[in-house]
This record gives C-alpha cells, sequence and structure tokens, in this order.
C-alpha cells in the first residue's frame, strides 16, 4: 500500500535522495580536503565509495516501488502514450470492450439481485424452503412452493432440525389512516417470522406468538421502514397509531429494520400483518385452518449443525404419518382412488432459500442466465476483436520490438508490455462499462412485470458490482493481450529484424484463428436473434385470439373497502348498467379471473358422454357473465351464449353452481376441449361435474362451444370450460368494449366509477394492448435484447474480418503487385483474396452449425411456434452472416485488384 | 590495509544502523563516520550500501526521517528509531547473542577435543 502511495509522491521522493546524497558527497569531499588530499582526487574517492551514483538511485527506486510494480508503470505509461497516437484504434477497442464489460455488468446485477443475493438477515445460508413434492389435493391461492396454516404450525414442533419455522403469504390490501385509501402490499405472516428471521425493530416492536393465537384476535400491524419514512413522514409517535387494513381498524405496533425488504425481491410488502387476521386482510378467505387450502409459502431455519438432507430424510416419517391421518379427514376420503394413490406418494422437499422466496426468481431465472450467456459471448468476441488488432498493431510494431529484443529486453519484457496495452485498454473500456451499466440496468427492469408491490431492485453500483466489473475488465485484458503476448515471445530475432514487408508474418495464422472463431460465435448469436424475434411475432400474429384494439379491461375490490356481499353485488350491477348505458362503450361483461396474467382457475371435471370418465388434466375455468364472448369478439361456433336466465341461483350455496329456472346448470367449453373430450364430435347436451371425486353428479350440460381464446397467457392453448356468473359476484374483472380514444373512454369509465364510490379500491385499469404487451414482456425482453447483441456481435465480427483482410492485403502488396505484372487479371486478384475470407466465413459456420444444435434445449422453453434448428431461420442467418462478412472482405480485395503493379513493386 | 578490515557480515548492517541511532538521531554521512569510528577500521561498510538501507529500514517503517539543521548549518536529512525500531533491535540484538553463542558453543566444543 504504502509502494503504491509512493509512487504519486515519486517527485519529491527523488529530490529529497538527490539533497542527500549531495550533502554526503559535500561532506566527504570537505573532509577528505581537510586531510590534504586536493579537490579532484577527493571527488574521485568519493565517486567510488559510493559506486556509481545511478545505479545508487535505482537500488533505492526499487525500495520505494518493487521493481514489476515499477515496470507495470512504465509500461501503462508507455501503451497510453501509444495509444493517444492512434486515437481511432483506441476508440474501437475501448467502445467495442466497454459495450461488453457494461451489458454484462448489468446482465450480473439483475443476476446477482434476483437470483443470488442472499437476504440481509442473521446467517440466510441455513434458511430453507420447504416445500410439497406431489399432490396436495387442495384448493390453491397463489403462485409457488405453497402449503397450508396447520402444517406450518406442526412443522414448528419439529425443533431437532428446525431453530423456527414461519409461513407467509403476499397480498394487497386497501390501507388508509382515515382518510385517503390506496392499494398497498402487504405480507400475511406467522408469529414466528421475524424472530426466526432475525430481524429487529427500528421503532417499537415486531410481530410474535402472542400474534398468532386466535383467528381475528391480533389487529396489529408492523410497517416496513421505507413505508414509514414516505407515508407517515418517519413521524415518531407512529406506535399505537389506528390504520385501516379493507376498513378494519387495526394497531401499528412497530417498524422493521430499514435493511429488511421482506423476503421476495420482486414484491416489497409496506406492511407486515399476522396470519390470524387473514380473514379480515382477505376479503372472503376463511379457510386458513383448513388443511385442504394451499396458500402459504414456508421457511424454516436448519438448527446449526444440521444438514438439509439430513433434515430432509428425518422429516418423512413424521410427513407419512400426517399424510395417512389427512386420508382419514372428511373431506379427503371422497377423493378417487387415483387421487388418494397421488396424495400419499406426496414426499417433503427442502430447498436452501438463503435468497428467500420469489415468483421473479421463479420465472425469470431461466431468461436472465440465456441473456448473461449471450452477454458474455458477446463479450468474448469484443476481446477476441481487440486481440485482433492489438495482433495488427503488433506486425506493424514487429520492428520496434525486434530493436528492443537486438537491445537486451527479454521476451518476457516485450510480452508484458503487450499485456499491458490490452489492460489499459479493458480498464478503460471497464470503466466505459460501469458508466454504461446503471442505464442497461434501469431498461432492463423496465422489462419486469410491476405490480402494486414494488420490486427491490436498483440500478445503482455497488462494491459488489464494481468488483466484478473490475474482474471481468481483467480478465478481458488477459484474454485479449495473452495471445499477442505469446506471439511476440515466439518470434525468431534475427528473422523477425531480417522480415520485410510481403514476407507473412507468424501472427496471421492466429487471426485468421480469432475471425474464424468470431464468425461462428456471431452466428450463434443471429441465429438465437433469430429465434426469439420469430417467437415474438408469431405470438404477436397469432395474439389471444379476440380482437383487443377498443378493449379495456379494469378491476374492482369493493369487499377491500367494507361492502357485504350484497352491498357489493348491487354495486357491481350498477356499474354494469351505466357501463352499458353509457355513450362511449359498446358492450361490457364481467370474468372472475382476469385474462393474460399468468394464472387460471384450474380443476379437474367429470365427463358424462356416452360413458363417464374424468379429464386427464386440470381444466382452466373461469366463470362470465351473458355477453362476455360477444364484447371480447370471440365466435360462439355451436350452441349458444349465457343468458340472464343460466344464472339465477337464488339460494346462492357457496362453492355451488349457479342454476337456471329449471334447475339446470350451463356450460361453455372450447374448442381445444371438444377437440381433446370428444374427438370433434358435438358435445352440445352432454353433462359435466366439477371435480374428480366418485360421488361427483354431472348435472351441468354443454350449451355452447367458443372458438379458443388466450387465457393465461398467449403462448398457451388449454382445454377451458365457463360457467355462467350468480347472483355472487365478488371482485369482478370488468372488460369493456369502447368507441373513440382510449383516453376518452378511460375518462368516462373513471367517471361512472368514482361515481359510484370515490374510494372503490381499483386493482388495474388498462387495455387490453398492454395487457397483451405485459403478458409478452419475456418475449419482448429475449428478442429486443438478443437482436442488438446479434447487431452488435456482427458488427465485432465484420471489423474483425475486414481489418484481417486489409492486413492480408497490406502484406501480400508485392506479391499481388508481381501477379498483377505478369499478366493477373482484376477478377482473378479480388478471388485470391476472396478464398482466404471463405474459408474462414465456412469454417466459422461449420463449428456454430453443430453449437446451435447442441444449445437448442437451453432456449427451447422460450420459444413459440418453431423449433431451435429451425431451418429457415438457421439458412435465414446463415445467408446474413456470410453475404455481410463476403462484403465486409470485398473492400480490401477490390482494393488489391486496383493495386497499380510498379507502385505495389516498390512498397519496401 | 584491504587486508586487515573484511567486508561486513551480510544482513548486519541494519543492525548497526539501528544500534547507531539508538543513541541519538543522525543523518547519512553522520552514520557512514560513526560506523568507521565504532568499527576501528576493522569493519568496511561499502557507503553505497549505506543509503539502500537507510531507506529500506525507513519503508519498513523502523525509521523516520526529518530534515533538520546539522551540525555545518546546512540541511541534512536525520534519520531517528521509531518505537518499532527499538523493538527491532532488541530481536536483532538477541538473536545476534543466540547466533554467537551458538557459533561459540561449536568452537568450544571443537577445542575441548
Amino acid at each position: 500500500m504504502n509502494r503504491i502511495l509512493n509512487w504519486f509522491r515519486r517527485r519529491r521522493l527523488e529530490g529529497d535522495l538527490d539533497r542527500e546524497l549531495q550533502y554526503h558527497v559535500d561532506r566527504r569531499v570537505t573532509d577528505l580536503i581537510h586531510s590534504g588530499l586536493p579537490e579532484p582526487e577527493a571527488r574521485r574517492r568519493v565517486a567510488l565509495e559510493l559506486g556509481g551514483a545511478t545505479q545508487l538511485r535505482e537500488e533505492v527506486r526499487d525500495i520505494w516501488l518493487t521493481r514489476w510494480l515499477r515496470d507495470f508503470v512504465y509500461d501503462l505509461r508507455f501503451s497510453a502514450r501509444s495509444f493517444l497516437r492512434s486515437p481511432s484504434f483506441t476508440a474501437t477497442a475501448v467502445l467495442s470492450l466497454g459495450l461488453g464489460i457494461g451489458a454484462t455488468t448489468a446482465l450480473y446485477s439483475l443476476i446477482d439481485q434476483i437470483i443470488l443475493h442472499a437476504l440481509p438477515v442473521d446467517h440466510p445460508e441455513r434458511l430453507v424452503l420447504i416445500d410439497w413434492i406431489g399432490f396436495q389435493n387442495a384448493e390453491t391461492f397463489g403462485t409457488a412452493n405453497l402449503m397450508s396454516y396447520p402444517i406450518c404450525r406442526d412443522l414448528r414442533q419439529q425443533k431437532q432440525f428446525f431453530d423456527g419455522v414461519f409461513c407467509r403469504a403476499a397480498i394487497t390490501v386497501n390501507f388508509s389512516t382515515g382518510g385517503e385509501s390506496s392499494l398497498t402490499a402487504a405480507e400475511l405472516v406467522s408469529g414466528t417470522y421475524f424472530s426466526v428471521l432475525g430481524v429487529s425493530p427500528a421503532l417499537g416492536r415486531l410481530l410474535t406468538m402472542d400474534d398468532d393465537q386466535v383467528p381475528g384476535s391480533s389487529p396489529v400491524v408492523v410497517l416496513s421502514y421505507d413505508f414509514w419514512k414516505k407515508q407517515f413522514g418517519s413521524a415518531q409517535d407512529i406506535v399505537g397509531r389506528k390504520v385501516l387494513v379493507n376498513q378494519h381498524p387495526m394497531t401499528v405496533v412497530g417498524v422493521a429494520a430499514p435493511t429488511f425488504h421482506g423476503i421476495d425481491v420482486g414484491e416489497v410488502p409496506s406492511v407486515w400483518i399476522p396470519a390470524v387476521m387473514s380473514a379480515q386482510a382477505i376479503p372472503g378467505f376463511n379457510t386458513m385452518l383448513d388443511r385442504r387450502t394451499r396458500w402459504m409459502q414456508i421457511l424454516g431455519r436448519l438448527k446449526q449443525n444440521v444438514f438439509l438432507a439430513e433434515a430432509q430424510t428425518g422429516l418423512q416419517p413424521w410427513f407419512k404419518a400426517m399424510l395417512d391421518e389427512d386420508t382419514r379427514r372428511t373431506n379427503i376420503s371422497r377423493a378417487s382412488a387415483e387421487q388418494r394413490r397421488r396424495f400419499l406418494a406426496s414426499t417433503l422437499a427442502l430447498i436452501p432459500a438463503p435468497q428467500g422466496h420469489s415468483v421473479l426468481r421463479h420465472n425469470f431465472s431461466r431468461p436472465l442466465w440465456v441473456l448473461f450467456v449471450a452477454t458474455v459471448v458477446l463479450l468474448a468476441l469484443a476481446c477476441l476483436n481487440v486481440a485482433g488488432l492489438i495482433l495488427a498493431r503488433g506486425s506493424a510494431r514487429h520492428r520496434e520490438i525486434s530493436t528492443r529484443l537486438a537491445l537486451g529486453a527479454s521476451r518476457g519484457r516485450i510480452g508484458r508490455q503487450l499485456l499491458a496495452d490490452s489492460m489499459l485498454l479493458a480498464l478503460a473500456g471497464g470503466l466505459l462499462g460501469v458508466v454504461m451499466a446503471p442505464i442497461a440496468v434501469r431498461a432492463l427492469i423496465a422489462f419486469l412485470p410491476h405490480n402494486t408491490a414494488a420490486n427491490d431492485l436498483k440500478a445503482n453500483l455497488d462494491t459488489r458490482l464494481l468488483l466484478f466489473a473490475f474482474l471481468v475488465s481483467l480478465a478481458t485484458g488477459l484474454l485479449a493481450g495473452s495471445a499477442p503476448a505469446l506471439q511476440a515471445g515466439r518470434k525468431s530475432l534475427d528473422s523477425a529484424l531480417r522480415e520485410r514487408g510481403g514476407t507473412p508474418s507468424s501472427g496471421l495464422a492466429l487471426r485468421r484463428a480469432i475471425v474464424t472463431t468470431q464468425i461462428a460465435f456471431t452466428l450463434i448469436l443471429v441465429i438465437a436473434a433469430g429465434l426469439f424475434v420469430r417467437t415474438l411475432s408469431a405470438l404477436l400474429v397469432k395474439g389471444p385470439g379476440f380482437d383487443t384494439s377498443s378493449l379495456i379491461s379494469f378491476g374492482i375490490k369493493p369487499a377491500l373497502n367494507g361492502y357485504s356481499d350484497a352491498e357489493e353485488n348491487r354495486l357491481i350491477r350498477r356499474i354494469s348498467e351505466e357501463l352499458r348505458s353509457s355513450s362511449s362503450t359498446g358492450g361490457s361483461a364481467i370474468a372472475r379471473v382476469q385474462l393474460l396474467l399468468g394464472g387460471a382457475w384450474n380443476n379437474s371435471l367429470t365427463i358424462q358422454d356416452r360413458e363417464r370418465y374424468i379429464t386427464d388434466r386440470e381444466v382452466q375455468i373461469n366463470a362470465v357473465t351473458p355477453g362476455f364472448f360477444a364484447t371480447l369478439g370471440a365466435r360462439i361456433i355451436a350452441g349458444r351464449d349465457f343468458n340472464e336466465h343460466d344464472a339465477l341461483n337464488v339460494e346462492a350455496v357457496h362453492q355451488s353452481l349457479p342454476v337456471n329456472e329449471s334447475g339446470q346448470r350451463t356450460m361453455i367449453v372450447n374448442e381445444a376441449f371438444v377437440k381433446r373430450y370428444f374427438g370433434g364430435r358435438n358435445p352440445l347436451g352432454a353433462r359435466v361435474a366439477m371435480g374428480a371425486r366418485p360421488d361427483a353428479k354431472p348435472d351441468t350440460e354443454i350449451i355452447g362451444v367458443v372458438e379458443n381464446i388466450s387465457y393465461r397467457s398467449v403462448r398457451e392453448q388449454w382445454e377451458q370450460a365457463y360457467y355462467p356468473i350468480g347472483t355472487e359476484l365478488s371482485g369482478s374483472n370488468f372488460y369493456v368494449r369502447f368507441r373513440g380514444t382510449p383516453e376518452s373512454a378511460f375518462r368516462s369509465i373513471r367517471a361512472i366509477l368514482s361515481n359510484s364510490d370515490p374510494t372503490l379500491p381499483i386493482t388495474y385499469f388498462r387495455t387490453l394492448d398492454e395487457q397483451i404487451d405485459r403478458s409478452l414482456n419475456t418475449e419482448r425482453m429475449l428478442a429486443a435484447l438478443s437482436s442488438t447483441f446479434g447487431t452488435l456481435a456482427l458488427l465485432v465480427s465484420l471489423v474483425g474480418l475486414y481489418g484481417v483482410m486489409s492486413f492480408v492485403v497490406n502484406q501480400r502488396t508485392r506479391e499481388i503487385g508481381i501477379r498483377l505484372a505478369l499478366g493477373a487479371t482484376r477478377v482473378s486478384t479480388i478471388w485470391l483474396v476472396l478464398r482466404d475470407a471463405l474459408l474462414m466465413i465456412a469454417v466459422g459456420t461449420a463449428i456454430a452449425l453443430p453449437c446451435v444444435w447442441a444449445l437448442g434445449r437451453l432456449v427451447e422453453s422460450q420459444l413459440y411456434d418453431v423449433r431451435p434448428t429451425d431451418p429457415v431461420t438457421v439458412f435465414a442467418s446463415t445467408l446474413v452472416l456470410c453475404s455481410t462478412a463476403l462484403g465486409a472482405a470485398l473492400i480490401p480485395a477490390r482494393r488489391a485488384s486496383r493495386l497499380n503493379p510498379t507502385d505495389a513493386l516498390r512498397v519496401e | 590495509m584491504p587486508s586487515s578490515r573484511f567486508p561486513i557480515p551480510q544482513g548486519t548492517l541494519d543492525m548497526l544502523i539501528l544500534q547507531i541511532l539508538s543513541l541519538e538521531p543522525a543523518h547519512g554521512y553522520g552514520i557512514a563516520q560513526r560506523l568507521e569510528q565504532i568499527s576501528k577500521s576493522v569493519v568496511q561498510v561499502n557507503q553505497g550500501s549505506l543509503y539502500p538501507a537507510l531507506h529500506r529500514l525507513e519503508q519498513k517503517g523502523w525509521l523516520k526521517a526529518d530534515w533538520k539543521e546539522s551540525e555545518t548549518g546546512r540541511e541534512a536529512k536525520f534519520y531517528s528509531l521509531t518505537r518499532s525500531g527499538h523493538k527491532q533491535l532488541q530481536v536483532e540484538k538477541a538473536s545476534w547473542v543466540r547466533l554467537t553463542g551458538a557459533v561459540q558453543l561449536i568452537f568450544d566444543e571443537g577445542a575441548a577435543e
């Protein structure tokens, strides 16, 4: 450290040393003169005693800075000076490295934040996610790794494996402090949540086991630090304040530590609510204590010295006993024999979860890794290009280098000089990359889905990221510099000195290999870009199966505003009426489950046709009002749509399906359903029952067939079944066809909503086009980024190829001159040069194609309607690459053919 | 003359410098003179190796240096021992005593036979 400091104060050190030595010399000379020596003799003696002054200085300098460090610094200065002399070379190299390093750093930043980063809690490495592998035979609310609340309570007793176990569910609540209310991200948690994670309060207290006793008994909330700061202006008297959660009064008991943002990086909660308050936090939810309702993720903290595998094995006996006990409980006993078998075959899995649990991670891991690999390839390409450029400079500088070798520089020393060249370029590129990375991260974050809950992703640079960029730059510098450095060490001295323009250089073989590799990499990236673009365009062309222009959808949740079922029902009917009579709308309908959001209501159906059978996979179910299909513009291809008589169930018993006047239940299925279960026969009149239980009564009649429309995503085509929405309308998704501009439609619809209740919680409000855009975010991101990478890679390789071919032409100027003088035609000269380029292109392509075939598996799941080895894409990409590459090679080739033989022969 | 003076053993120069400076701060030339005097012209110190040694010891933090007015009225670089320099001197002295003791022991054994 001291030595590095010495570098910066070396001027002063030098001055001091000079003065010090001068003092010594003067004193010694004076003394010697006093003892009778004549002055010249005295000076000679002193010089002899001290040894050479220059050597002495060198020796002392080596103490200030170790030798290699000094040399390295001098090398860097030398490199910097020589780079400043060729600014275009430097700019190209730094820019390409900067782009590569910036892109890699940006993706690493996201991967780090979403996939790798451990939670800021005590010993995150001991956290595990506890998951049920197999068939749970339970109603599902949520996305992934779900279990019931009672299982979490059971697991807390497994003290020989766990220090503690907690469960949580991410939800949205209507939060208000009396005046304004807004939809707010919240987390329902067990009383053990904070203690197991080891989070401390910033203010007041956190939730404890006392808050986890009797359902409905603990109306308390804990606020997140950021929410407290933003919403309450960091009020110190926050503890004890009353707030309203879905119009239920609750008390703030504390604020969590500032660093803690929940356990899901994609969904940061503002409020934590005890799980026992689930009935208040999720209106209509009253099955918290039901073992057949799965809605929470369970995480545990392993005891110290307990291994994951050990705990997983150790838990199985308890788990099997629980399964066995479950089969004797009432509702599961009605399951079919097959379901029972699958249920009993379930196991319990422990998954390391130092990063917590995140749906975002679940969904985006693969696309992010694919993109990361692409950026690394891009960076490697840039490296190769810089290596090629340095090699080219190396050949231009070979006389300088040979002279230095002849004057006694070691080969290692010359190699180090060339390495310093590439290091300097890489560090400059790294600096540029670090500047660009935050911009790129921000752009990438914009591609991720955004809901009520903010995500915790940041675009700023932290030390980890800077370290990453620095290491990448170092690796880049080494990679780009090692080939030229090794090359410099290999050349024999006398041959190099004797070399003249026109003798082929040995660096050329290496440059050819580099360009060939670049072409291979580029082709892979271009093909990948082609595949992703075709996927996106295929999905856009396919669309959701209905006309999305001039369609708006919005969701309301009156229950979050304290509405009773009957009040909510009346409100929704009133809004529907007003929408229908409004002049700016051309039809509106309601669906229970929102379309194109990635989720669905799934269940098996029992079909009573000529024989009775159960659907071999779960059917996607939705409930809609009459006119839903007409509003969307989806055609009924057989039978009829629902009418208001189909949905008249007066008794409104929980979970029973609506009946019509004659006590008949009705259903509409889609084409895919007919194809799979009726083999294209007419399904009208067939009877169906919800569920797969042996006692399920097939009393629902299929009255219509609708064409296939997208439900979960544009990509998916699945069997669907629709029920009419009964009188119990709750939490509804409206679909409105409008006239005129979206803006005016938004205004008039908002007016209708605020007319009926100004504080009505609106969960979302957007056009269907926007909804489709959102649902295709991943595809859009992959297509946009892979095309960018493909284009950049193509540019980089073309520059590389052009550079090598220009170099070849320069080297062979004399030879070409002789050929021309002897009567070679211009065409044959062009061919002479192009042949070289063609070989590189052909070999590169030959390397790339098997790689594409092998890498296809990695991206297969991201593609739609196109195979990874799709011949059209592969052929078109190869064509693009080959033609542009030939174009790049043609420029130097034409230059060769235009050479004037006399000039060419005079070239030294 | 050259035959009566032998070159200073490797590694002992540092110790001698520390020892001289433990008595009082001195500049380079002063140290050279003291070395001459103390060793009664028996030990030959190459003056060229004195300055690298001083800078090495300064780099290690055993010496510190200040520019002060010298006895001739000119500014000179005066070296003095730091706290860790004092410690180092004790360590080196101790190991020197151990070494010479051990060598003496071996010689004595040879003489006893």
